[in-house]
């Protein structure tokens, strides 16, 4: 009775309390900690993954009963005219997607963020605030915004170019197929370059001052020290962003499906993969919903991130080395 | 090479007030360094020395050159940071001639430099290696060298050797003493380490609330203190100070007595009776037991033997505890009551207002 008092009063380091524990009670611990989490992530993540892919290897006959395939519904989704043209569109214009976020998004955030991080800059907490606003509004409020914006029938937009005289610059660019793909992109491009400008400030700040002192006793203006100096200091950060965009631009869904609705016209010309799943799943007007194409659709965009992850992870992330300061 | 002259700087921050009507003048080749408590200005004027702050008011001058308006580059500067502030993505040559790039000088010119400084402070072997793979102290040479390397006129140290270990700090110490005499160059070092500045410097500064207390030789500092604050920054442990008040006047002879010592004769200058006085004797100059001008008793209560001395912190008639250097084996035990004394060339006499009398 008293050595069982002494033993548990005695503060004992834990990892001996674990050693020293019956397996089963080791075990049991190790499933109350670790249980919750596989659970929720098993129960949302893996199976639905795991089922939408063994979905997409069968088909359903006339009388509506599944039958199993193996790859046949993935080589009529690359091969088969009627499903490859529209597939292939959607996969193009979502890598043009992807291209306007990393040529515009990605390098006006860096430079915010460089312009942020001056030393001496007045107002910088209200301009960090204000480009970041449209970040954490609706997707949907933001497309129905840009949508009366363009309008060419009430559309600010045109009054507003007339006023400053470059009236015949406007055209109904969500309207026309040359345009429509890549004024969605700049709108959204407008919404979340608060994202990149935030992380890449965060990782300039970490830059010591001392280092910045050091260079512009070495007769370096802002201008160098930015590109010299900060930029290659935040390069992993970098690589973060563009990850981050590669993977939200191949799963959006949300603007297109706002502006243009799911046939993401005109004519498919702002069809992205996420537009041409839905439409494949769940049909729209007279195509008729197809679950197991769907599936197909949505395996394979699966595989598209993961190998533009894979590629990240082990090829560039690997020579982007991160400084301890 | 050039000297430095700077003339009535101020800096607020605010309404703070940094530094306040500051005037050096350090010749051509000196060593100073500056000293002083944390938060008394010597990076502030360190930095505005560099260029990389601009003084409120006031005007510095290079080599005769006023450089008020001119960008640290143009400053034939060179500073070496407490942090070493190596750029952590370029390798130890990089490092060292990236500055140089932009400041117009040849390719060939560089090399030859970069093999002159990478001889002279031993990096020959380390020119390929990143800053992440060298250690602490061979960091603070390529820091060195870097600054070399520019070939300035005046060289700007801010702490260069805090985040060194003991032996470390000394070792580097003795080089940079090397490297000013190889260079001859004009040195401005900041520090916190007493013995850094007394053996490096040609003259010390001491700086106090943004204001200079005194200028001078470092041994100049310890027999001739200024003033209070003076007295009380250089030596280490520092000076115990005693109040007093003058007694009675003999021709230039003066008497004075106070709570904590027994009647010292002191030159008269312009004392009058009553005045007020604080007597200082450093720890080293007290002696146990012995009769002599100056003396004063209290009770030990503790001893610190370092090996070379010891040191006896005594608690005096008023209470405040004061400390004596004590040399050779014989240490008094704790407890024991003891007689200390000085002579009369060793006793710091100061003011009211506390400046050195
Ligand atoms: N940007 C600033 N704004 C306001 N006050 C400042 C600024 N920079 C420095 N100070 C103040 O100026 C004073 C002097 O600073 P400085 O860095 O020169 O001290 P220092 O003598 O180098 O101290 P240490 O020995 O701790 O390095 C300090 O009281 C500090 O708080
Ligand atoms: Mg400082």
């Amino acid at each position: 009775m008293r050595g069982s008092f002494a033993k548990r009063t005695m503060a004992e380091p834990l990892s001996q309390v674990v050693a020293s524990m019956p397996r089963g009670r080791f075990l049991a611990l190790m499933a109350l900690f670790l249980g919750p989490a596989v659970a929720i992530y098993t129960l949302f993540s893996i199976y639905p993954l795991i089922a939408t892919m063994a979905l997409s290897t069968y088909t359903t006959d006339s009388s509506g009963a599944y039958q199993f395939v193996g790859l046949v519904n993935f080589v009529t989704l690359l091969t088969d005219a009627v499903w490859s043209k529209p597939f292939w569109n959607a996969a193009w214009n979502n890598l043009v997607f992807f291209a306007v976020h990393m040529l515009v998004q990605n390098p006006i955030g860096i430079a915010l963020a460089g312009l942020l991080s001056l030393p001496g800059l007045k107002l910088k907490s209200l301009y960090r605030t204000v480009i970041f606003l449209p970040t954490m509004l609706s997707v949907v409020i933001v497309g129905f915004s840009w949508n009366l914006i363009l309008s060419p029938l009430w559309g600010v937009a045109e009054g507003a170019l007339k006023a400053v005289g470059l009236g015949s610059w406007f055209a109904p660019w969500l309207g026309l197929p040359s345009t429509a793909l890549v004024t969605l992109a700049l709108i959204s491009v407008w919404q979340f370059v608060g994202i990149p400008m935030m992380l890449i400030y965060a990782a300039l700040l970490n830059i010591p001052d001392e280092l910045i002192d050091a260079a512009r006793v070495d007769g370096l203006g802002h201008f160098r020290i930015f590109w010299h100096i900060k930029l290659p200091l935040v390069l992993p950060t970098i690589g973060l962003v563009s990850i981050l965009t590669f993977v939200g631009n191949f799963n959006a869904f949300d603007l297109i499906y706002t502006v243009k609705g799911a046939l993401a016209g005109p004519n498919f010309a702002s069809d992205i993969l996420g537009t041409f799943f839905y439409r494949t799943f769940f049909g729209f007007q007279l195509q008729l919903g197809n679950p197991t194409m769907g599936a197909a659709v949505a395996t394979v965009m699966f595989f598209i991130i993961l190998a533009g992850v894979c590629l990240y992870l082990f090829i560039v992330q690997r020579r982007l080395r991160r400084y301890a300061f | 090479m050039a000297g430095l002259h700077i003339d009535k700087i101020n800096k607020s921050y605010g309404p703070a007030r940094v530094l306040a009507d500051i005037d050096l003048s350090i010749v051509d080749g000196e060593f100073v360094v500056l000293v002083g408590p944390s938060g008394c200005g010597k990076s502030t004027l360190l930095r505005m020395i560099a260029g990389l702050d601009a003084p409120t008011s006031g005007d510095i001058f290079i080599g005769n050159r006023l450089v008020n308006a001119l960008a640290p580059a143009e400053r034939k500067i060179a500073m070496v940071f407490q942090s070493y502030a190596l750029y952590p993505h370029m390798d130890v040559r990089k490092n060292m001639t990236f500055g140089l790039k932009f400041t117009g000088v040849e390719p060939s010119e560089r090399e030859r430099r970069v093999a002159e400084a990478a001889r002279m402070l031993r990096l020959e072997d380390l020119l390929g290696r990143y800053p992440r793979d060298l250690s602490g102290g061979q960091r603070q040479r390529v820091a060195i060298g870097r600054a070399i390397v520019r070939e300035p006129d005046v060289f700007l140290f801010d702490e260069p050797l805090s985040n060194l270990d003991a032996a470390l700090r000394v070792s580097t110490r003795v080089e940079i003493a090397r490297l000013h005499r190889l260079l001859g160059a004009t040195m401005v070092y900041v520090t916190h380490d007493q013995i850094e500045a007394m053996t490096l410097a040609d003259r010390i500064v001491v700086m106090n609330q943004g204001q200079i207390e005194q200028v001078g030789k470092p041994l100049e500092l310890y027999y001739t203190p200024a003033n209070l604050f003076v007295a009380g920054f250089i030596g280490s442990p520092a000076m115990n100070f005693f109040p007093a008040e003058v007694e009675s006047i003999e021709g230039d002879k003066v008497r004075a007595k106070g709570p904590t010592i027994a009647r010292v004769t002191l030159p008269a200058g312009s004392l009058t009776r009553g005045s007020k006085l604080t007597i200082g004797v450093r720890p080293e100059h007290l002696t146990a037991g012995a009769p002599g001008d100056f003396s004063t008793t209290g009770a030990v209560e503790l001893v610190e033997r370092l090996g070379e001395a010891s040191y006896a912190h005594v608690r005096r008639a008023d209470d405040k505890l004061m400390v004596a250097e004590i040399r050779g084996r014989d240490t008094p035990a704790p407890g024991q009551t003891v007689t200390f004394s000085a002579p009369a060339e060793d006793v710091h006499v100061f003011d009211e207002a506390g400046r050195r009398l």
